[in-house]
Parts: C-alpha cells; sequence; structure tokens
C-alpha cells in the first residue's frame, strides 16, 4: 500500500516537475520583453497589397518617433470581422478600411474620431472626409482617407465614339448589338444575384438615391430614396431599356468582362481594378462618367483609409496613433506610395494632381461628383434588395415592372431596417 | 461458391480476430512496464505544461472561472491516470469525454448564451466603456471654438503641461489642467513645418519621454469653462465641448442644446423618448427578448410557413433523388466482371470529391440562361435562375449531382452486405429482379441507410452554402416578402441576422438558430424512431 502511494506520489513529482521545466522559460521571457521602453509598438492591420507600402511608410515616421511599427496582413474583409472579436492583447492600433464599415464600426465603438490640422484637412475633397464622417448625434470623422475607387464607362473606340449624351450612347449600343447574335449593348455585370452597386449610375441617373440626409447632414435610414417620386416617375425608361436589351440582368460580371475583351460589347462598366486587364488587352479604350440620363449618373464612391482602434487607448499608443493616421498617413508624400501600391486614385488632392497613370486619371474623371456609399450599418440591408430590384426589372421576357420592383424592395428594406 | 467457402468461414473469422485482439493487447502490455511508465509521465508532465501556460494567460485576462475548472480538470486528468486500478473504466471515457465537452457542448452552451444578450452592430462594449465613447463621440467645438498647435512639455516642476499656440492668432500659451495661461510674446518658436520647436522656461518631451506620457496625453484636459482644449494626436489640440452631459446618479444623458433626455432602456441603449438611440451601445442580457422576436416579428412570421415548407421540400427530394440515383448507379455497377468497373465507380464520385462551393459556383454559370452552356448545347430557353419555380428546380438538381455520390458509395457498401445466399433463395422461389428488389435488398439495405438518410436530412435541412452560393435565396419572390424565393429558414436566418437592421445581430441568429435546431432534432427523433420497424424485418 505504501509502495503504491510513493509510486503515484513519485508520478505526481515527475509530472509537475516537466511542467514547471516547459512553461517556465517562456514565462520568464514574457515579462522581459514587455518591460523595455524601447519596444513600444504600434500594431497596423493592412491587406496584402497595401502591406509593403504600409510598412515602408510607417516605418519613416516610426523612427522619427521612436516608435517601431508592426504590419499584420489580414484579408480585407477580415480586418472589419476580426476586429470584432480580437483579443485586447493582440489587437491592433490602426487599421487599414473601407470607408463603409465607417458606422458599423463607430457604433460597435471600435474605432475613435480624429482631428486633422486644417491645413492638412483642406488638402481633401469634402466628399472624401465625408465618406468617413458619421454621427447619429455629432457627425464626427473616423478616418483618413488615402484612396478613392469608383466605376466608369469604358468605351471601346474602335467599336463606338464616346458618347456625349445618353441618347447617343443608347442609340450605338443598341446599334452594335443587334449587328450580331451574342453582342451585348451595354456589359454591365449583374447575375442572379444583382449588383446594385454596378447598376448605380443607371439608378442615379434616373435620380433614385439610397437614403436622404437629415438637416445636420447625416443619412437618415427612414429616408429610402428607392420609392421617391421623382425616381418613380422615371421607372417606365427601365422597362424601356428591358424591352430593347440596353441593360440584360442575365449579364454577369465573367460574362461581361468576357464580351468586351472579346468585342462582343462596345461598353463596359467597370472600376480601376481591371486597369492592367485593360492595359493588356490592347484594345483602344476611353473611360468616360455614363451621360446623363434624367439627372447626372454618377457612380457610388469607394474610399479607402486609416482608422484609429478603441485598442490603442488601452495599449498607451493612442496619441501617437492618431499623429501616424491624422496627420503623417494623410500628408500627399504618403498618400501617392499608399495609394500607387493598391493601383488606385490618391484621396489627396496634391497627391492626385501627381498621377500620371491615364486610366486611373480616367477613372477619377469618371467619378466627379459621385456618391460616397452610404456609410451607415443600414446599408446591409440595401444591396441585396436594391440589386434585386434590378435584377427582377430587367431579366428580359417575363420581367416585372420595374416601379412595383423598386417599391417593393423600398418596402422591404424599410422593413428590414425596422 | 458461397457453399463451399462457407463451412470454412467461421473458424477463419474467429482466429482473424483472435490475431486483432492480440496485437492491442501485446501493446498494452509493451507499455505497461516501466517504458509505459515513463511514456505516460511524459505525456502527462506535456499536458500539465499546457494546461500550466493556458493558465497564465486566463489569469493575466482575469478568467478565474476558467483557471478554476481548467486546474480542476488537470488534476483530475493527472489523478485517473496515476492512480492504478480502480479508475480504469475512466482511463477510457476521459478523452472522449473531454472532447465531447469542448467541441460539442460548450459550443452549444456559448451559443445558447449568446441568444439571451443583444450582442449585435452597435452592442459590442461594456456599459462603461459605452459610457466613455459616447462622451468622446458627442465632443464637438463650440462657437469660436480655437485649434493650437501643441507640443507636450514638461515645466520647472516636472508637471505635465501642453504648450499651445493658437492657429488662428499665433498667440502662445500653457495649457495645464487647470487652465489655460497666455505666455509672454515670442517665448514660444515654431520650426519651419509650422511645429513648436522650442519654448522658454519648458523642457519639451522628445523621444521616450513623449512616448511614456502617451498614456497622460491620452486623457490630458485643458478646461476652458463649459469647454475644454485636448490634444489629438502629438502636435494638435483642439478645444471641444460636449453637446450630451452623463448624469451619473441618475445614469441618464441629457442633451444641452435642448434637454432631451436619453435613458437606459434595458437593452444596452441610451434612448430619448422620441426613440432616438445614442451610439454607441453596451451588450447585455436581454433575457427572452429575442426569442419574442422570433415569435412575434412580422418579418420573421410571414414568410415563415413558405419558407419552411420550401426547406422541406427541398431536404426531402435532395436526400429521396440522391439516394434514388446513388442507388440505382450501385446496383447497375455492382457486376463482378464488368470492364471498367473501377473507371466508373471513380468517375461517379467526381462530383463529391471537388469542393462543393466550387461546383456550386460553376454550375451557376452553367444555369445562366442567356449565356449558359446548359441552355445553348441543349438549345433551351429556361429561365434556370431567374424564374422563382425554375430556380427551385435548379437547386434541387445541383443539390441532387452534389449528394448522389455520397449515397452510391453507402449503397455499393451496403450492398455487399446482403447475403446472397437470400437473393439466391428468392430466385430460386421463382421471384422476378424487382421483386427480389423490393422484397429482400431494399429492405435490407434500409437497415443500414436509413440513419444515414436521416442525417443527411437534417444536414440539408441546414444546407445554407448551396442556397447562398447557387441562388443567394433568390430570385425575389413575387408574393412580396424579404424572403426570396429558393431561401430555406437556415439562409433565411442570414439574411435576418445580417442583412437586416445594424447589420450584424448575433443574439437574433442564435436564437433563430436554437428554433431550427429544435425543429430538425424533432424530424430526427420521430424519424429515427420510426426506422425501428424497419429492424423487424430481420
Amino acid at each position: 500500500m505504501t509502495k503504491r502511494i510513493t509510486r503515484a506520489l513519485m508520478g505526481m513529482l515527475t509530472v509537475a516537475g516537466t511542467a514547471v521545466l516547459l512553461v517556465a522559460p517562456s514565462a520568464t521571457a514574457a515579462p522581459a520583453s514587455g518591460s523595455t521602453v524601447t519596444n513600444t509598438t504600434i500594431r497596423i492591420w493592412s491587406d496584402r497589397d497595401r502591406k509593403p507600402a504600409v510598412e515602408r511608410v510607417a516605418a519613416a515616421w516610426a523612427a522619427s518617433r521612436g516608435v517601431t511599427v508592426e504590419v499584420v496582413e489580414k484579408d480585407f474583409g477580415k480586418i472589419r470581422d476580426d476586429l470584432k472579436t480580437v483579443q485586447a492583447a493582440t489587437a491592433p492600433d490602426v487599421i487599414v478600411g473601407a470607408h463603409d464599415w465607417t458606422g458599423e464600426l463607430a457604433a460597435d465603438g471600435s474605432v475613435v474620431p480624429i482631428i486633422p490640422r486644417a491645413a492638412v484637412s483642406k488638402q481633401f475633397p469634402g466628399y472624401a472626409l465625408d465618406a468617413f464622417s458619421y454621427g447619429t448625434s455629432v457627425k464626427r470623422l473616423y478616418g483618413a482617407p488615402v484612396a478613392l475607387e469608383n466605376i466608369g464607362l469604358v468605351v471601346n473606340t474602335k467599336l463606338a465614339k464616346v458618347p456625349t449624351d445618353f441618347a447617343s450612347l443608347q442609340k450605338q449600343a443598341l446599334a452594335f448589338k443587334r449587328k450580331k447574335a451574342g453582342n451585348l449593348a451595354i456589359a454591365v455585370p449583374q447575375g442572379a444575384n444583382g449588383d446594385a452597386y454596378h447598376m448605380y449610375p443607371f439608378f442615379s441617373g434616373l435620380c433614385g438615391y439610397v437614403f436622404g440626409t437629415n438637416k445636420s447632414g447625416t443619412l437618415n435610414p427612414k429616408n429610402i430614396g428607392l420609392r421617391s417620386p421623382r425616381f418613380l416617375a422615371n421607372t417606365p425608361i427601365i422597362d424601356g431599356w428591358n424591352k430593347t436589351g440596353l441593360v440584360n440582368s442575365k449579364v454577369d460580371y465573367g460574362t461581361a468582362k468576357d464580351a468586351f475583351l472579346k468585342g462582343k460589347a462596345a461598353f463596359w462598366i467597370t472600376g480601376p481594378w481591371e486597369s492592367d486587364t485593360l492595359k493588356q488587352s490592347g484594345i483602344s479604350f476611353r473611360i468616360v462618367q455614363v451621360p446623363a440620363i434624367k439627372c447626372k449618373s454618377v457612380p457610388f464612391l469607394g474610399v479607402q483609409g486609416f482608422m484609429v482602434t478603441k485598442f490603442a487607448k488601452q495599449h498607451g499608443v493612442e496619441t501617437f496613433a492618431k499623429n501616424l493616421v491624422g496627420d503623417y498617413m494623410m500628408s500627399a508624400s504618403a498618400q501617392r506610395s499608399l495609394a500607387a501600391a493598391n493601383g488606385r486614385y490618391p484621396a489627396n488632392t496634391t497627391a492626385g494632381k501627381q498621377v500620371s497613370d491615364r486610366v486611373l486619371q480616367q477613372f477619377g474623371a469618371a467619378g466627379t461628383g459621385g456618391v460616397p456609399m452610404p456609410n451607415i450599418p443600414q446599408m446591409a440591408a440595401v444591396w441585396s434588395e436594391l440589386g434585386g430590384a434590378w435584377v427582377k426589372s430587367t431579366k428580359g421576357a417575363g420581367a416585372t415592372k420595374a416601379r412595383p420592383a423598386f417599391t417593393t424592395a423600398a418596402r422591404n428594406i424599410a422593413a428590414k431596417i425596422g | 461458391m458461397s457453399a463451399t467457402v462457407a463451412p470454412g468461414e467461421p473458424p477463419a473469422r474467429r482466429s482473424a480476430s483472435t490475431v486483432a485482439w492480440s496485437l492491442p493487447a501485446r501493446a498494452i502490455a509493451t507499455f505497461s512496464g516501466t517504458p509505459g511508465l515513463v511514456l505516460k509521465l511524459v505525456l502527462l508532465g506535456l499536458l500539465n505544461a499546457l494546461s500550466l501556460w493556458a493558465a497564465t494567460i486566463l489569469a493575466r485576462d482575469g478568467h478565474w472561472v476558467a483557471v478554476g475548472v481548467l486546474a480542476a480538470v488537470t488534476l483530475a486528468v493527472d489523478a485517473i491516470y496515476l492512480s492504478s486500478r480502480r479508475a480504469v473504466p475512466l482511463k477510457f471515457l476521459i478523452p472522449g469525454t473531454l472532447f465531447l465537452v469542448a467541441f460539442q457542448l460548450v459550443p452549444i452552451a456559448y451559443n445558447v448564451n449568446i441568444a439571451f444578450t443583444n450582442w449585435s452592430t452597435g452592442h459590442q462594449l461594456t456599459k462603461v466603456e459605452a459610457i466613455d465613447g459616447i462622451k468622446r463621440n458627442s465632443l464637438a467645438p463650440p462657437e469660436d471654438g480655437r485649434t493650437y498647435t501643441m507640443a507636450a512639455a514638461r515645466d520647472a516642476d516636472g508637471e505635465l503641461v501642453l504648450v499651445l499656440v493658437d492657429e488662428a492668432t499665433g498667440d502662445p500659451f500653457v495649457g495645464t489642467r487647470d487652465g489655460l495661461r497666455p505666455l509672454p510674446e515670442g517665448s514660444v518658436a515654431l520650426d519651419e513645418m509650422g511645429l513648436v520647436q522650442r519654448a522658454e522656461g519648458y523642457r519639451l518631451l522628445r523621444g521616450q519621454e513623449l512616448v511614456a506620457a502617451d498614456p497622460a496625453l491620452q486623457s490630458y484636459v485643458v478646461p476652458t469653462g463649459d469647454a475644454a482644449i485636448r490634444p489629438e494626436g502629438l502636435e494638435l489640440a483642439v478645444e471641444l465641448a460636449p453637446t450630451l452631459v452623463y448624469d451619473a446618479e441618475a445614469d441618464t444623458f441629457t442633451r444641452k442644446e435642448n434637454g432631451v433626455v436619453f435613458r437606459d432602456n434595458g437593452r444596452g441603449s441610451f434612448v430619448a423618448a422620441s426613440g432616438e438611440e445614442l451610439e454607441p451601445g453596451w451588450r447585455t442580457n436581454v433575457g427572452a427578448h429575442n426569442f419574442r422576436r422570433v415569435a412575434a416579428d412580422p418579418l420573421i412570421r410571414a414568410p415563415f410557413v413558405r419558407v419552411f415548407i420550401w426547406t422541406i421540400a427541398f431536404a426531402t427530394l435532395t436526400v429521396l433523388l440522391s439516394f434514388a440515383l446513388g442507388l440505382f448507379l450501385a446496383i447497375a455497377l455492382d457486376r463482378k466482371g464488368m470492364r471498367f468497373l473501377r473507371t466508373y465507380r471513380s468517375l461517379l464520385v467526381i462530383p463529391y470529391a471537388v469542393p462543393a462551393f466550387l461546383s456550386l459556383l460553376v454550375w451557376q454559370g452553367l444555369l445562366n440562361d442567356d449565356f449558359g452552356v446548359v441552355n445553348r448545347v441543349l438549345h433551351l430557353d429556361v429561365p434556370w435562375l431567374f424564374d422563382a419555380n425554375w430556380a427551385k428546380a435548379s437547386i434541387v438538381l445541383v443539390s441532387l449531382w452534389l449528394t448522389f455520390p455520397y449515397f452510391f458509395l453507402i449503397s455499393l457498401g451496403a450492398l455487399q452486405s446482403i447475403p446472397a445466399e437470400l437473393v439466391e433463395a428468392a430466385r430460386v422461389d421463382g421471384a422476378g429482379p424487382l421483386q427480389v428488389f423490393r422484397k429482400i435488398t431494399l429492405p435490407l439495405l434500409l437497415i443500414a441507410v436509413a440513419p444515414l438518410l436521416i442525417a443527411s436530412f437534417a444536414f440539408n435541412f441546414n444546407n445554407f452554402g448551396n442556397i447562398y452560393f447557387l441562388t443567394g435565396g433568390g430570385p425575389a419572390s413575387n408574393d412580396q416578402d424579404v424572403a426570396g424565393a429558393t431561401d430555406i429558414l437556415i439562409s433565411y436566418t442570414y439574411k435576418l441576422a445580417f442583412e437586416a437592421g445594424k447589420g450584424q445581430d448575433f443574439g437574433l441568429a442564435s436564437a433563430i438558430s436554437i428554433a431550427i435546431f429544435f425543429i430538425v432534432g424533432t424530424i430526427s427523433v420521430v424519424s429515427f424512431w420510426r426506422t425501428r420497424a424497419l429492424e423487424n424485418v430481420r
């Protein structure tokens, strides 16, 4: 009996000993690295494309400030999702993000407002700052805009003339479609699930909008522009497009791209992410804004930039993070390399003037007067409904009339927002 | 052939099993000596090291309950494996039980826990953090509010102060926690960048000293009456005034401008009488609120019956058709001596081997009705994905494509286990092939396959991927509600929880998934109960 007890005791001692031996080195190593002051680190979450540029730009800043910067690579979409669940110890102080995350992240309290110097803000177009501004009560700026993107009308100049008005676009597109079976009039992607983003120029051209604004200039989720009388009065035009096949919801992204590249469409609606494809295609093209229909046919604007998270405060680096984001990252030189890294147009106008890439310049011009995608979290309820209304009303034979399609979509959006 | 082997079979099988039993037995014998003890101690040591490491992290984050549970479990495991005879059954039970708890019970408990909270967009923080956030977000420049070029500095006593230069007038000031004090003109010099270079009587903080001052700077406030000057970054200070005032006693926010009072609504938000809500809110327990919404929300109730019927139809059709096709092919390929048998069988398994989401996206392209291969090759004009009824047919067809190889494999295996004597006996008695199939093969097969049919039904009942990747729940149904024509319960849940309100509503999603769990659970239990009847065939 005593022998058995001794054996068990010996066993326990060995087990405990091994455990301590294994853990001890890591346990003693941890506080040592944390206690040295020189290791104050600002952690940035960036997407893969921008990571090298962020590292370069931030490192120059960090060196002058006596801190270090660690850039962690994340899938772009994951940055927003992971910020919700990350543990404070490994959380980022600064993130790369899209402006339409602003409302959600601010409502969550995950990002904090910044105030750049007046001399810095002046270098940015109002809409770029507006895109990152949010507040149900007081409208504040939550991000430093870095890169702009928007879609435009790409015209194959061998197959068509650059249209100056919508009638000319329509006439040329339909004539081209009739020329040969399999030709598309305007290659604008939709597909079964719809694509409200690529259809937005046609929506705004018919005087539609997503959300109206309050007196204070903030977006009002109760004011839904899909059912505004002005737009609804123009919906018969959509029925006309459906009849002639000017726009066809069965065209999905791949089909549209393929048709344009193979010369089966003279007009393509796309954005700067296809810059390289366009340049390498050998097609002679020009990018313009879709000509005005009943109103200006402006595209949605997407703005990407940097935001300071709530964790910067906990990590004791908030003033540094704000200096990096609200000052350094907004300077013309930083903006040039950051925007170029992702093949986008810089938000800083001084930097924008130095863009020499012809395609980027033309996309930039096509975005004139564009509307930033609504950045309030209620936008989640809009995408599938707005896209779905276009799909229903432009699917060719058996299509729903545009008026009921968009009215239904507006009602569904209102119901979903609640 | 079976007649010649049959007599020899039982002894052969017994000898095979004794060999199979002796191997682990021998292995156990090897490890029960000193090497076994050493191995055991090393493994337990590793486990303890892991626990100790986890415990330090949990303790650092203040999860004391978790530390306690972890310690208790680790000590229990040590005790069980170090004690000799008495705990032998436990030694076998413990690993499985631990995994069951870790990967089944904990997630379920977590899910149920979430269902009773308001965890969603705008409700992520604690209440204290949320109050801080509201205060911070409510700051706005007052009328004629000023901005200053700033530098953090220490005065003669070593106190942290802000050296400030008014951006509009160029007048120098020093800001302390007591207020703003003008400095003599010319006592602060700016560099060519417009930043503070030096200030007489103050030592500007640079480098590591500035890094160390960050926590103090974050909350540094220079009061100027109602408003206050706060650092924004390292070189700018801005005069800001709160537009909302928090009353800690009453736990309310009041808007300065018009006196509107925002009260805690008990569901994680400060709300005014008008319904206006302050952001951010906080995460809190909301009791059965989410379940009441599931029961009462017209957004859920209106399309529920239609969506539910389609969900059942989708799952049933997918399982039955796949089983029928899989079984048919299995019987067809069950012949011995057929040429290229292996090739045929391998080809049929391909849809199962390709990742489902990939096949789904490919099918989406193939079924495009103007440009898709299916319509072009077959010279059809079928609106596969754009018409409500055709989309349902497409979903079932594609699910059939994805699922039949599973039943093909299962049936192929199960067919081998049906004793050939029974079939032969039936044939001798004059049964035709159809009769043999109906009276012998199918009933015997079902004994083995029925539980798998039920499992597959439960899986397809919640087959989010097939719906989401092929049609996204669409096309929009013409009876005008939010649910699309091909939405099943789980894909509709996704729309409600992640595309409604302010985006993400984890609490509601958990509540609905619990409701779906009970639906699937009920159907499965009833089905299993009824399949017992099948066993009587024997």
